[in-house]
């Protein structure tokens, strides 16, 4: 490579931003359709638990209702709980739902102790939950 | 006492490099000896990877499978799931319809342009040349970018489904794809003028490694670190999915060095920006790409299946068969990496100990890939290596 193109490239970066995104205080920028942090909703969910069949990483798990929570249409009171932690985000859960009971989000900023369940997110779209 | 005689003793060097090492990338171990600088005997131990993803496999369901054997390498997951995908297909007498295979030749093509972006840029690394490191780093985001756009993540794509694909692409997105395609063309160039003219890369490259095509077809490496030796293999060629329809040249160089290899990936990388490009124009839509997932088959004919896909580092191989139930019976996999890796110990004799890093850097190593059984006698103490064949038959 000859110096005068190296030099054009130097310069185009000296007056240029840099590519590196100061992450905490600027948001990456990520796809709508990017497959993030997803939960059920109990509106749809029937409890029939085909997602916690099929997952591939073991990462749900049925649980009772809370006795105060009332849902539609689930005569066995479970619902599934996914465990962000070992969830891999292959989204076979939502695919395999014969309701289209799963909300999808793009929300990647899953780490941390707190809201490492879906639990709460859940139950938030019948209105109970911690908020 | 006089002298009468005088024992000479040729020293040899141990240099143990890795397990964990600057120069390595991947957590392997080159037990090299060498005599003052240069290189006389190499061991390639593995074994610090091992997961045990066949035997996982066959706990598990079909379907469930297809993540799971994604998951066998980071970088070249699609490769490992079209793999395997194809052959359930076989298995189960499915054809996918036309577009879907061109997707699924769309996804392969960009797991390839960011395949060998990095390990280039890697290879710029270990040669002390960080800057063009940070440089082609940059520029594979672009390709990571498309890749989220097309499967919804920047590297595990698990785009691949039974009969299709899991996602189609809309129009707004072809559009995305290719105008990041078109900005990536004139970078890669550029990075090849790079590799091709500048000295230092070519001091540590060009005549480092030598394989000869005698002993690619003796050792049996594929990919592209056979097409660097000038043995025309390609997998590709086959015809699979809509590799038969999409036209592309295979690349194949003659100067059999590490250079050699690393320019081989170069232009496949131009090429196969071209095949991205031929794709997203022509994308047929004769049917349903994303079959419904609800409805597909839920018994498995009882049968067998081998599938090989050319994997960004050479050739990959899944054997699957069904006995009839939900779990595969058996599925064997045969990564590229564990041709390249393992047998390639005789390539780094008369070196120095220098060029040991830049040689393993140029067979592009991907560990987690080709682990092995190791078994261990306990009461005993023996370790041996066993070989699949001995494995089915039963351990003594």
């Amino acid at each position: 490579m000859g110096k005068p193109s190296l030099l054009k490239e130097v310069l185009k970066w000296f007056i240029g931003r840099p590519v590196t995104i100061q992450y905490p205080y600027e948001e990456t920028p990520i796809e709508n359709r990017f497959r993030g942090r997803h939960f059920a909703d109990l509106n749809k969910c029937t409890g029939c638990s085909l997602c916690a069949i099929e997952c591939p990483a073991d990462a749900i798990t049925m649980e009772k209702l809370p006795e105060e929570v009332s849902v539609p249409k689930n005569p066995r009171r479970i619902y599934p709980v996914i465990s962000y932690g070992k969830c891999v985000y292959c989204y076979r859960c939502v695919t395999v739902c014969p309701f289209d009971a799963y909300i999808t989000t793009n929300d990647y900023k899953i780490t941390g102790p707190a809201r490492l369940y879906s639990r709460d997110y859940s139950l938030q779209s019948v209105g109970g939950g911690a908020q | 006492m006089a002298v009468d005689k005088v024992i000479e003793i040729p020293v040899s060097l141990e240099v143990p490099i890795g397990p964990q090492h600057p120069a390595l990338h991947e957590p392997v171990m080159l037990k090299v000896y060498a005599e003052g600088e240069e290189v006389v005997k190499v061991e390639v131990n593995t074994g610090y990877n091992h997961r045990g993803i066949e035997k996982l496999v066959e706990k598990n369901s079909f379907y469930r499978n297809i993540f799971i054997v994604s998951r066998v390498c980071g970088i070249c997951n699609i490769v490992h799931s079209n793999a395997y995908v194809r052959a359930v297909e076989q298995v189960m007498g499915i054809e996918p319809p036309g577009r879907a295979k061109y997707l699924r030749v769309l996804a392969m093509e960009l797991e390839r342009i960011h395949s060998h972006m990095i390990i280039n840029a890697i290879m710029a690394e270990v040669l002390g040349y960080d800057t063009l490191f940070m440089y082609i780093m940059r520029d594979r985001e672009k390709v990571m970018k498309a890749k989220e756009i097309l499967t919804g993540n920047r590297v595990l794509g698990d785009y691949l489904m039974v009969g299709g694909v899991r996602r189609d692409l809309s129009e707004v997105d072809r559009e995305r794809i290719k105008d990041v395609l078109i900005k990536l063309e004139p970078e890669v160039r550029k990075y090849i003028r790079v590799f091709e003219e500048d000295e230092t890369i070519g001091k540590r490259l060009r005549g480092v490694g030598v394989v000869k095509p005698k002993d690619v077809t003796l050792h049996g490496l594929v990919g592209p670190t056979a097409r660097g030796s000038g043995v025309n293999i390609d997998a590709r060629r086959e015809g699979y999915d809509a590799y038969g329809e999409v036209p592309f040249n295979i690349i194949v160089r003659s100067d059999m060095d590490s250079w050699s290899r690393m320019m081989v990936r170069w232009h496949e990388t131009i090429e196969s920006i071209n095949m991205c490009k031929y794709v997203l124009e022509n994308l047929p839509s004769d049917g349903p790409a994303v079959p419904d997932e609800t409805k597909l088959p839920r018994k498995f004919p009882v049968g067998e299946a081998f599938t090989r896909v050319e994997a960004p580092r050479g050739e990959l191989t899944y054997y699957v068969m069904s006995d009839g139930r939900q779990n595969p019976w058996r599925v064997k996999i045969r990564t590229p990496s564990f041709n390249n890796i393992i047998n390639s110990g005789f390539s780094y004799i008369g070196y120095t100990i220098a060029d040991v890093p830049v040689i393993l850097t140029s067979y592009d190593p991907c560990i987690s890939c080709m682990e092995r059984a190791i078994v261990t006698d306990l009461r005993r103490g023996e370790k041996k290596y066993v070989r699949f064949k001995d494995l089915n038959r039963g351990l003594k």
